[in-house]
Order: C-alpha cells, then sequence, then structure tokens
C-alpha cells in the first residue's frame, strides 16, 4: 500500500503545511511517511513545493510519477503537470491558473479554491479546500482521520472553519 | 517503544545529541545545515545548553575543539564551504585525539554551488580533506531514524576513538520530515584521564599535536595511523538489501540509497534482479561487505561525479564491472531513472 | 639562610629554548609566579599559540593546550564556556594574532569572553624567523620587508590594545612592557589584574606585552631593550585603555 504526492505552490500558500497535515494523519495509522522537498525544472524564488509518500515500507523521498499532485499556481503546472501517473489526479488551482492539460490518461480536478473558500467566509482556508480536494484522491486516510488532525494541530477558533473548507473541497466533485 | 514523531532531518539530529548530552553547539549559519544551529538557540535555556554562533566555520570548529578538550560533547554543523573551512581544525582534532561531532550537509558545490542535496563532498570529509595523515569517521544516515540514531552513535565512536566524526547528510535528508523514534534522555559525565579541566589532584594533562623532532614526530604519526586502523578493524559498517539473489548489486549511500530502495523494486518486477549494499561509514569504507561477493556487477550511484566510485573500485575483485550513475547540480535522480539506466546497462 | 627567591614550582625543570634576551621566558616566568601566588595552578588552562612559546606547554605543570595557529581565542572559548570556574589564558604572538587570527581575537572581544588574553607583541615573526607582522614599525627592515616596512605596500602597524580596548566586551585591556625591571613588575600587575577580573566573572580581559626579539631583529639583547624604550614605545604607548569603571 503506498500513495505518492506532489504539492507544489508559492510561498504563503500553505502547500507544506497540506503535506505535514496528510503526514500526520498517515502516520497515526502507523504508515511510514516522508515529505521531502521537491523542485521543478528550475528552482525558482518563492517556490513551495513538497513530494509526500505514505507506505508500509520504507522507499524513495524522490517520486518518479506522482498518483496525485496538486498545482497551486502556473509555474507549478508547467512543472508538475507532466509528472503525474497514468490513472492519476492532477487537481488544479483554477484561482490562479488558466492552462489546460492536454493530457487525458489522467483525472483532471479544477477548482477555484480562493473562490470556495471565500464563500465560506475565509479566504485565508483556501488551502484547507485544496486538501479536501486531495484527500479526495487518497485510499490511505480518509476525510475523518485528516478531520481528526485538524481538531488536535489548530487553535480552537480556526477549527470549526478549516472542517468545512476541507469538505467543501472534499465534496466538490462526487 | 516510544511514541514515534513527524520530524525534520536536522531537528532529529539536534534533538538527539542534545538527549545524548552534548550540550555545546557553536556554528556559523548556512543552508541547508541552518535548521540545526536554530534548533540549539531555540532550547538552550531551557535544555541548560551552551549555544555560540561562531564568526566563521574556522572558529566554530575550533570552539568545538576546546569542548572536546574538557571531555565533554561538543558539535557543530555546516555545509561543503563551510566544512572547507574547518578541515584545518578536524586535522587538529583527529592528531589531538578530540571527539566532536560534526554534521556536513552536503550540497552541491564546487565554490558557491547551491543549496539542494548533492554528495560532492565524499572526497573532502572520507579522505581527510585538511593536511597530514589523518582520517576522520564517516557516518552517513538515509533516514531521519538514522539522523537521529547517528545523533548519539556519533559522540559513542568520537569518545570510544578519540577521534572527530562526521556525519555525511545531504540536503534532501537534513530538509525532509520522517516519523522518528528519539532516544532517551541521558546524562553524560564523562571522566577522561587525558582531559583539560585544571590539574586538580593530578599531575597535569596537556593536549598538543606539536613534535620536538622528526623521530618523535613520526613515532606519534605511527601511533595515529594504530588508532586508524583499529578503527578500520572495527567499525566498517553497512547495510546489504536483497544482495544474496543478485546479479547486479546497487551501491549508494545517504538519501540516493533511499531512491535505489525504490529502484530495486521496480527493476526486480522488470525481471532485473538487483540488490544493494549501502555504506554506513563512508570511512571506514566498508570493504568487507564486497568480499562475499566477488562475481556480482556494481552499479554505484551518487550525486557527485563520481567519488564514492573510487572505494568501490578499490573493494572490489574485478573493477571493470564497476558502472557509475551521478546527477550533478542538485538534482536528485527518480528511482525510474536509475531503473531506466540499469535496463540499458544489464539487459541486452 | 633565607630564601628571597624560589623558581615557582608551576614551571617545570624543562629548559627554556627561547632565544637569549627573548621577552617570552620573562612573560612565562611571570605568568608561573601569578598562579603560585594566588594559588591558581589546580584551575589554570593556558592555551599556547603556533609562534616562539609553542612549546610552552612543556614549561608549565597546569593543563595545556596547544592550540592552532591563530585560533587560540576560539579554542579558548569553546574550554571557557565549557569550564566557566577555571582560569583561562590565551596566549599569543604578533604574528598569531594579529594576522592569522585577527577574527578570532576581534569576536572573543566582541562576545566578551570571559578569559584573559596575554598579547606578546615583539613587531615580527620570530618562530619563522624574522618576517615582517601586521605590527612591524614603519621603515622596520626584516626578511620579508628586506627595505623597510612601506605603508604602499604593507600598510601600517596596529595597535591592539587600543582597538580590543574598544570593544564593548572587553573589560581591561592594557599595554605593558618587558623593557626594564619596573616595567617588568607593572606587566606582572597588569596580569594578576586580568586573572583577577576573569575570576570576578568580566568580560575579555586584554594585557598586550611589548616585548624583545634580539634574534629577530638582528640586534645584540640590551640594544633590544633600548630599541623598545627609544622606538617601539613610541609606536605602542604603554597604558590603559579599557578600565572597569568605579564598582565595576
Amino acid at each position: 500500500m503506498k500513495s505518492e504526492m506532489i504539492f507544489s505552490g508559492i510561498g504563503g500558500q500553505g502547500t507544506i503545511l497540506m503535506g505535514k497535515l496528510v503526514c500526520t494523519a498517515a502516520a497515526a495509522k502507523g504508515m511510514n511517511v516522508t515529505l521531502a522537498p521537491a523542485y521543478g525544472q528550475e528552482k525558482r524564488g518563492g517556490r513551495a513545493s513538497c513530494q509526500v509518500v505514505l507506505s508500509k515500507e520504507i522507499g524513495s523521498p524522490v517520486i518518479s510519477e506522482a498518483d496525485t499532485i496538486l498545482v497551486m499556481d502556473e509555474e507549478s503546472f508547467k512543472d508538475y503537470e507532466k509528472k503525474v501517473k497514468a490513472g492519476g489526479t492532477l487537481i488544479i488551482n483554477s484561482s490562479m491558473i488558466s492552462l489546460t492539460t492536454a493530457r487525458t490518461d489522467i483525472n483532471v480536478v479544477e477548482m477555484p479554491f480562493t473562490e470556495i473558500a471565500t464563500n465560506l467566509g475565509s479566504a485565508r482556508s483556501s488551502n484547507m479546500v485544496a486538501l479536501g480536494a486531495v484527500v479526495k484522491t487518497l485510499d490511505i486516510v480518509t476525510l475523518e482521520d485528516v478531520k481528526e488532525v485538524l481538531r488536535k494541530k489548530m487553535k480552537p477558533q480556526l477549527v470549526d472553519v478549516n472542517l468545512k473548507a476541507l469538505e467543501a473541497g472534499y465534496n466538490f466533485t462526487k | 517503544m516510544a511514541e514515534k514523531v513527524f520530524m525534520q532531518g536536522n531537528e532529529a539530529f539536534a534533538e538527539s545529541a542534545i538527549r545524548s548530552g552534548c550540550k555545546y553547539f557553536f556554528g556559523y549559519p548556512i543552508t541547508p545545515s541552518s535548521e540545526l544551529p536554530e534548533y540549539y538557540a531555540k532550547k538552550a535555556p531551557t535544555e541548560d545548553l551552551v549555544f555560540v554562533q561562531a564568526e566563521t566555520e574556522v572558529s566554530a570548529f575550533n570552539m568545538i575543539a576546546g569542548v572536546a578538550a574538557t571531555g565533554k560533547r561538543a558539535m557543530t554543523a555546516t555545509s561543503g564551504p563551510g566544512f572547507s573551512l574547518g578541515c584545518e581544525a578536524m586535522s587538529y582534532m583527529a592528531a589531538a585525539g578530540l571527539p566532536a561531532v560534526v554534521v556536513d550537509v552536503m550540497r552541491p558545490g564546487p565554490a558557491d554551488g547551491d543549496i539542494l542535496a548533492a554528495q560532492g563532498d565524499y572526497f573532502q570529509i572520507v579522505k581527510g580533506g585538511g593536511h597530514g595523515d589523518y582520517y576522520t569517521i564517516v557516518l552517513a544516515p538515509y533516514s531521519v531514524q538514522e539522523m537521529s540514531d547517528f545523533g548519539r552513535l556519533s559522540f559513542e565512536l568520537a569518545e570510544k576513538y578519540r577521534n572527530p566524526v562526521v556525519v555525511a547528510s545531504d540536503g534532501m535528508l537534513s530538509k525532509m520530515m520522517e516519523n522518528v523514534e528519539l532516544p532517551e534522555k541521558i546524562e553524560v559525565e564523562n571522566n577522561f584521564d587525558w582531559a583539560i579541566t585544571g590539574a586538580k589532584g593530578r599531575e597535569h594533562n596537556v593536549i598538543t599535536t606539536c613534535a620536538l623532532g622528526p623521530e618523535q614526530w613520526e613515532q606519534f604519526n605511527l601511533d595515529l595511523q594504530a588508532k586508524f586502523n583499529l578503527i578500520q578493524e572495527n567499525e566498517q559498517r553497512w547495510e546489504e538489501f536483497q544482495t544474496e539473489d543478485a546479479d547486479v548489486i546497487i551501491v549508494a549511500y545517504g538519501s540516493v540509497a533511499r531512491i535505489a530502495l525504490t529502484a530495486i523494486k521496480i527493476a526486480r518486477e522488470n525481471g532485473i534482479k538487483v540488490g544493494m549494499i549501502r555504506p554506513i561509514t563512508l570511512w571506514p569504507f566498508p570493504k568487507k561487505a564486497f568480499d562475499k561477493y566477488p562475481d556480482k556487477d556494481y552499479f554505484v550511484v551518487e550525486l557527485s561525479a563520481g567519488q564514492m566510485v573510487e572505494d568501490v573500485k578499490l573493494s572490489v575483485k574485478d573493477k571493470e564491472r564497476v558502472e557509475f550513475y551521478g546527477r550533478l547540480g542538485g538534482i536528485s535522480p527518480t528511482p525510474q531513472e536509475l531503473f531506466e539506466k540499469m535496463k540499458e546497462l544489464y539487459t541486452k | 639562610m633565607k630564601t628571597v627567591y624560589e623558581r615557582p614550582k608551576v614551571l617545570t625543570d624543562e629548559y627554556m629554548k627561547y632565544c637569549g634576551g627573548c621577552g617570552h621566558g620573562i612573560i612565562n616566568k611571570l605568568i608561573a609566579e601569578i598562579i603560585e601566588e594566588e594559588n591558581l595552578a589546580e584551575k589554570a588552562i593556558m592555551i599556547w599559540p603556533i609562534g616562539c612559546s609553542v612549546y610552552a606547554d612543556r614549561y608549565f605543570n597546569v593543563d595545556s593546550v596547544c592550540a592552532l595557529h591563530g585560533r587560540a581565542p576560539a579554542t579558548g572559548t569553546g574550554i571557557k564556556r565549557a569550564l566557566e570556574d577555571n582560569l583561562v589564558v590565551v596566549y599569543q604572538g604578533d604574528g598569531d594574532m594579529v594576522s592569522e587570527g585577527m577574527a578570532e581575537i576581534m569576536h572573543a572581544g566582541i562576545r566578551g569572553e570571559k578569559f584573559t588574553v596575554v598579547f606578546v607583541n615583539n613587531a615580527i615573526y620570530g618562530m619563522t624567523g624574522g618576517q615582517m607582522a601586521p605590527t612591524t614599525l614603519m621603515e622596520q627592515k626584516t626578511s620579508t620587508s628586506p627595505q623597510g616596512r612601506s605603508a604602499d605596500n604593507a600598510g601600517f602597524p596596529v595597535n591592539m590594545a587600543e582597538i580590543i580596548g574598544s570593544l564593548h566586551g572587553c573589560h581591561y585591556s592594557e599595554r605593558v612592557a618587558v623593557n626594564s625591571p619596573a616595567n617588568i613588575r607593572k606587566t606582572k600587575e597588569a596580569i594578576r589584574k586580568a586573572f583577577k577580573y576573569q575570576l570576578d566573572g568580566k568580560g575579555l580581559s586584554f594585557v598586550e606585552i611589548v616585548s624583545p626579539c634580539p634574534t629577530g631583529w638582528g640586534v645584540s639583547p640590551v640594544k633590544a631593550l633600548d630599541w623598545i624604550g627609544e622606538t617601539v614605545l613610541n609606536q605602542y604607548p604603554l597604558g590603559v585603555f579599557k578600565a572597569p569603571k568605579e564598582g565595576e
């Protein structure tokens, strides 16, 4: 049992936090988790990306092709569109990315994270919307697992709004 | 079993060192090692630690030499350019018998270079780096768990042999996060008979690397060599993965060995029987590992232009059967990339 | 018979291998006397430099470390931080300190390290055979300034006691000389004071000692002492450049 994912965006978009939350949820279930820095073709200023491997066995922190890739900005899209495994999922932040992929061998989810979060009354929770969309693609951790982590790790006053954002992202695709 | 915590490699090493009784950290900030000094600086007030930000790596390395001379545990952490500056003191500590620990978080060089993962410091840390005939014990962790484990082992080995120990991390290993079981906290009260503590109730002690004449100095060097020979005999460490039935043995250390684990899986699924020898000590190099498999092909992978491969060639029966693949500039190969390379080399 | 003077027990029986007329022997002896008089032999840790005093560990019955060239203040930082209650004495020459180890001494002063630095300034590299040092006087001939030190090429002499004394981390800085019996007595008291400040837990205590190097200067021992009084002290005036204020 193994799941590999890449979260890529620019600083402040919360990509590393997302990776940490997924890892924490999977670790609580006894999985080996690895969160490693990820770099595109070039290292650009302000880039914040990570690759996450959840697995029974210890293995490579470097991902050849990921099951799920989340791209938060256009540069990330250009770097990582190609790295989605056939049959995997590319989740695109359509609030910031207007590019479209020509790939037909992958699932593509385009989701306006910022708009969804703003409608919930908290634009800053757009990364939790994104995280919900990622969790939807995973078997190893469930929505409830991640909710549990949020309840433990977040400041009490932030829990409710972030749980709502997480659910909105999770339920965006049917 | 203690609960596992999700931690970054650099921080896991620092926390483990603190729990292993290393109260002294002297360092100069350099990416990708800076979480180590930051961790010590943050914990200093509550854990009764001494943290000093040194003016240069030259000074940081000499400061830990000073603490080590008193018999207490001290460390620094740096990356390639800083390690270059520290090499003078590495030579000194190896000669003077000062057991300090240095983490070198390797990044791509030469010169200023970049801040990602690399292994191009191998020659420098394994072959001496500084002047004169000396070696330092070099440990190469490949997981955050081993970053933690070696936060203790490094001091134990350093003190056992009175020699500095280098922990060879890299920009991937130090920055990545995994769940890790940290060691129990211990108090360390060393009472070494050689330590500089003030000559109270004993003859005075001297730590010096100066001899008065060539005969004395040759003897000093022969004594040093005896120490290094003993380490080579006792401390070769490595781990094997699926070597018994392998046709091809990957030789890799650090984060590359992790990438290789997945590459081995892909290769075996595709009909190439691949195993791995993972050196855990880069010095002493685990020559003994290779004696067991004289008739296999070896595939050495490094984040360098080919440095450890020289030691592999010296350790195998037939150096013609050693192939090399390296990436430079801070690029880590993917497991698929390693498999493709092996397919090209070993399937005709 | 009354004993008026004895060799300090802090000194070993080893024959000091300094050149005739060299100031190091006097300064070594002063330090040994103070350690003995103040009953500090069990507390004292000497850190020796690379330079003419490189073998001084052989002359002292106290714990000693011989540091790398220029690095003694860094080594001393580690030792003093690890052994706060000991007396740590960093002994350096001018090549060691002012050239190779300028960063180390400056930052020891900047951080206010709580040890004592005994700085022996003889305006030349003695051990390596009389080359120019940063402290070499203008026009002074050495083997690497055979026409005399020129400002164009080598800049100007460095006044360490003033520089270190200007640092907030420095508690006490004085320049003394060992060119006469009176000055030798003043030197001894300066070192004693520095030790006291250290043991009181104050910041860096720094004693610069202008000292003769007849071999390096190419003159007789007596001439060397004269040259200090007539010339060297014009560049390196004696005095206190940092002293604790009343009640400090």
